[in-house]
């Protein structure tokens, strides 16, 4: 079967594959390397140690931080994940030109440089009198993370005929029923996918925390950047690595789940497959 | 023998209220007339087939009957009941898709049982007819599995399956075996035929191959731009069609046209084809007529027989058969069936370029309207 | 013949009320919830970009254009060019390491594709601001690549933060991917014998590339040229960290106006401003491409 395979490898696009690789993961090793060596050192491995991980633990204000992001990442999805369903059925079936402008407006998050719509945000909550805190924070992810939960979903959703919504119908469903017997449980691998993907998004997002945020906590993005600011040190790395195997950890899920659970729809054929038009 | 355009004429007038009745049943679509004025009765227990090209409006009518589409005029009755403003759930009707439809989180058994699921019927009761069902289309050992394992023909048989638990009043078929390859197909359509005279349920039947609505109906309505040109038994379609249209989409037609004189039909000055028993047209009148290509002979001819010479242009051999294409006059063919009994060997078939003797027998020309 | 015709009468079914409904309200929730924090938010930024601030600090609203005077000057203006200049270098380096990989994977990558894919897509969806911060360490001058160096005595050390390229590196590192993703998917739906027949025709790889992959690959090249200078140009993460105050770009700027210099109307200014150009450059962009996008 010759489709999608050619004969000759070509030298030089292979080796700006593997250079590729070896650039995109170097600073990813590093950073997980060095939060193991036992001095203060970022460019000279000495041993293996696991202090800075020890004193992460001891951090309080850290431990707080991760709690709150941990919170907000939660909510947010659960959050974006009603909100963003909805809206994908609702899009699915209102063909009328209002349905179209409201589908282009939820994508509008998605075009917008988070520096906007983070100061859009800081703006809204201070004019409206709503003090800056982890709530702030969640509805300003859950207004940016709706565009990613509707386009997954509507991509999902576009794969499942209309007839099978008409055959639950036929059989004695009501247009509600259908949704919820029928409809919900098929788009379900989606669900998971968005709503891991999601999840990762928020628990790392920085930009638009940093700009709704309260006092205390800080989302752990935000408080790892005041840190940054001071200079580099292994407890960053520390912190670093930890964030980084998490969130890889739930964008492997994304990718995968979907996939075990319905055959050949995974978040990944939504992101590659589609247009983001 | 009825030969009627009246689709509300029923075969056995026993007087009992038709499965399906439409009246009148009229969609537009944006400007164009999809369905125009349909009126259709159905008997309860037949297998009747809607069958057009695409476009002509079956599929509207037949997702009308289900309640997906409302129409712009017009009544559906089912069971005597008008259910025209009723909603699909609420229909003593079910469909069987084209695409099937079946719901892939559940598995087979899952989806056959849905429908009564939703009737609020007991599990027991409803495992059991479940089971029934299976063993109905032969899926028996197949219960656990989800339809993505599914072949194209066994997903089609829980599609049935999932419809007929239900006992409508009347099942809905749209073209459901046009996904299927040839042989799968022929052996579909021999069971679904089957099935339908087991269960006694009433079968719509949508189609747009021919073959399919012939061998299987008891009934079929040929469709065109939205009206119902001929409806009968099959028998009735092939031999009497009464349009030009339908004479051409069953079958092949010899179609041609010529003045009515003198209880002939005059094609050309030299050919004037004997049509007795055709009343109610005047001298002059402009005539179309069709006679089916097995009935014409190609020598061997019975004094009967009205009579033409003719030129061999074509000839394809189709195993069984071979087809020949005869030139009766300028820019005038016939096509000719005939089985390849009486002549097996090569050589004693027509070459294109043979001068032949051919004819028919006067009562199998048929006049058009 | 039983025709009980029945005077056809066209009804407004109530169903097909009832069906409208039923999605209308889905719609309705997310719509009211969009309406209110994000167009309603998009408003505020435009109408306080004509505020000014109190004595005591406060952004208050108000009518002046103060603000867009203030904005229309030498400085600022290098900024946003500067902005517009590391955006598109960025998109230029994000097109030539995206072909080559996109290429490789898509039509030599076999049956581990989509691991691959995945294999770039899991880190850059993970943590944005730990992977800027890595190549803060990593370039920083006791880093790892400067002590490297110094220990193959190559040289005594070179700066590589606080310069443009180290901001535009990071703008790279932070939004290749969403270069890499629509031409992967360009050219994974590409018909292999194009490609073949291409050689044939023109004998040279380059050629084949130019005349055959490219243009048949179009649409995922302007999709991913948009999705990478969108973020890139109002990006101050890069800036901040791997650059200074020599290399700032106009998402620094407006950072500023509201983490610390406190001046918020003059930063809603400046994002007005900066939309403004992103929304004219769009507009012209898309323009541009759609009318050879017809075809495909």
């Amino acid at each position: 079967m010759a489709r999608g395979k050619l004969e000759r490898k070509p030298l030089i696009p292979v080796v700006v594959t593997v250079i590729f690789f070896a650039w995109l993961y170097l600073p990813i090793l590093a950073v997980a390397l060095f939060s193991f060596n036992d001095k203060k050192s970022l460019s000279s491995f000495s041993g293996f140690s696991l202090r800075w991980y020890d004193a992460l633990i001891h951090d309080s204000a850290l431990i707080d931080s991760l709690a709150a992001s941990l919170r907000i990442a939660t909510i947010a999805t659960l959050g974006s994940l009603v909100l963003g369903t909805m809206l994908a059925l609702g899009l699915e079936r209102v063909r009328s030109r209002r349905g179209r402008v409201i589908g282009a407006v939820t994508l509008l998050p998605l075009v917008t440089p988070e520096i906007v719509t983070g100061v859009a945000a800081l703006l809204l909550f201070t004019g409206i009198g709503l003090k800056l805190s982890t709530t702030t924070v969640i509805l300003a992810e859950i207004t940016f993370s709706i565009a990613y939960v509707t386009v997954i979903v509507r991509g999902r959703l576009a794969g499942i005929a209309l007839e099978v919504e008409e055959a639950a119908r036929d059989l004695g469903c009501t247009p509600f029923q259908a949704v919820r017997l029928v409809i919900l449980p098929t788009l379900l691998p989606a669900l998971i996918g968005a709503g891991l993907l999601v999840f990762a998004l928020v628990f790392d997002d920085f930009v638009l925390a940093f700009f709704t945020t309260g006092v205390d906590p800080q989302p752990l993005p935000v408080r790892v950047y005041s840190s940054i600011r001071f200079g580099v040190s292994p407890a960053i790395n520390a912190i670093g690595t930890l964030m980084l195997l998490a969130s890889g950890l739930l964008i492997v899920a994304a990718l995968v789940i979907p996939r075990v659970l319905a055959r050949g729809s995974s978040s990944l054929d939504l992101i590659t497959g589609g247009d983001v038009r | 023998m009825s030969t009627s355009t009246d689709p509300t004429e029923k075969i056995a007038t026993t007087g009992t209220t038709p499965s399906v009745s439409l009246r009148g049943l009229t969609k537009v679509f944006g400007g164009t007339t999809v369905v125009d004025d349909l009126s259709l009765d159905l008997t309860s227990g037949e297998f009747f087939s809607l069958l057009g090209p695409s476009g002509c409006g079956k599929t509207t009518t037949l997702r009308m009957i289900a309640g997906f589409s409302d129409p712009t005029a017009g009544t559906i009755l089912v069971d005597g009941e008008d259910v025209t403003s009723t909603p699909p759930h609420k229909r003593d009707v079910n469909t069987v898709f084209q695409s099937y439809a079946l719901f892939e989180h559940l598995d087979v058994r899952g989806n056959v049982g849905f429908g009564l699921r939703r009737k609020g019927l007991d599990k027991r009761t409803i495992d059991q007819r479940v089971s029934e069902m299976l063993e109905l289309v032969e899926l028996g050992d197949r219960g656990k599995e989800r339809p993505s394992r599914l072949s194209g023909g066994q997903r089609q048989r829980v599609a049935l399956a999932r419809a007929l638990i239900n006992q409508p009043k009347v099942l809905l078929l749209d073209e459901p075996l046009a996904a299927l390859d040839l042989k799968l197909r022929h052996q579909m359509q021999a069971e679904l035929k089957q099935i339908q005279r087991e269960v006694g349920i009433t079968f719509l039947f949508v189609t747009h191959d021919q073959d399919e609505a012939l061998s299987m109906s008891d009934r079929v309505a040929i469709m065109n731009q939205g009206v119902i040109e001929q409806c009968g038994t099959p028998e009735d379609v092939y031999e009497h069609p009464t349009s030009v249209f339908a004479a051409g989409f069953i079958g092949t037609s010899n179609l041609m046209t010529g003045t009515w004189s003198d209880g002939c039909v005059c094609v050309t000055p030299t050919l004037r084809i004997p049509a007795p028993g055709h009343q109610g047209s005047a001298e002059g009148d402009t005539l179309s007529i069709t006679v089916r290509p097995e009935k014409v002979w190609l020598g061997d001819l019975t004094p009967q027989m009205f009579r033409l010479p003719g030129t061999i242009v074509e000839t394809s051999y189709h195993g069984a058969t071979t087809q020949y294409v005869v030139s009766i006059g300028p820019d005038l063919t016939v096509t000719v069936l005939e089985q390849n009994l009486p002549r097996m060997r090569a050589e004693d078939r027509w070459n294109p370029g043979d001068q032949v003797e051919m004819g028919w027998l006067p009562e199998h020309t048929v006049v058009l309207r | 013949m039983a025709t009980a015709v029945e005077a056809p009468k066209a009804r407004k079914s109530p169903r097909s009320a009832q069906k409208t409904s039923l999605w209308g309200w889905l719609l309705a929730l997310p719509t009211a919830w969009m309406v209110a924090f994000f167009v309603s938010s998009m408003a505020i930024i435009v109408l306080l970009s004509f505020g000014r601030t109190t004595n005591d600090g406060y952004p208050v609203f108000a009518t002046s254009t103060a603000n867009y005077r203030a904005i229309w000057n030498q400085v600022y203006l290098e900024l946003f060019l500067r902005s517009l200049l590391y955006a598109l270098a960025t998109v230029v380096i994000s097109a030539l390491i995206a072909y080559p990989v996109a290429y490789v994977i898509a039509l030599h990558g076999g049956r581990y594709k989509n691991a691959l894919i995945a294999a770039i897509v899991v880190p850059f969806f993970a943590s944005y601001l730990i992977r800027m911060y890595a190549w803060k360490a990593l370039l920083s001058d006791d880093g790892l690549v400067n002590s490297a160096l110094r220990g193959m005595g190559l040289t005594d050390g070179v700066t590589f933060l606080n310069t443009r390229w180290a901001v535009v590196g990071g703008l790279v590192y932070g939004f290749v991917v969403f270069m890499i993703l629509p031409v992967y998917a360009s050219l994974e739906r590409l018909d292999v014998s194009l490609i073949e027949a291409g050689k044939d025709l023109y004998h040279s790889p380059v050629r084949t590339f130019f005349s055959v992959t490219l243009p048949a690959t179009r649409a995922g090249l302007y999709g991913g040229v948009l999705l990478v200078f969108l973020p890139a140009l109002g990006d101050f993460v890069s800036a901040q960290l791997l650059g200074g105050a020599s290399t700032y770009m106009m998402g620094n700027l407006v950072q500023q106006q509201f983490a610390e210099g406190q001046n918020w109307p003059l930063g809603s200014a400046l994002t007005v401003g900066m939309m403004a150009a992103l929304t004219v450059l769009m507009v012209i962009y898309l323009r541009a491409t759609a009318t050879r996008t017809r075809e495909l």
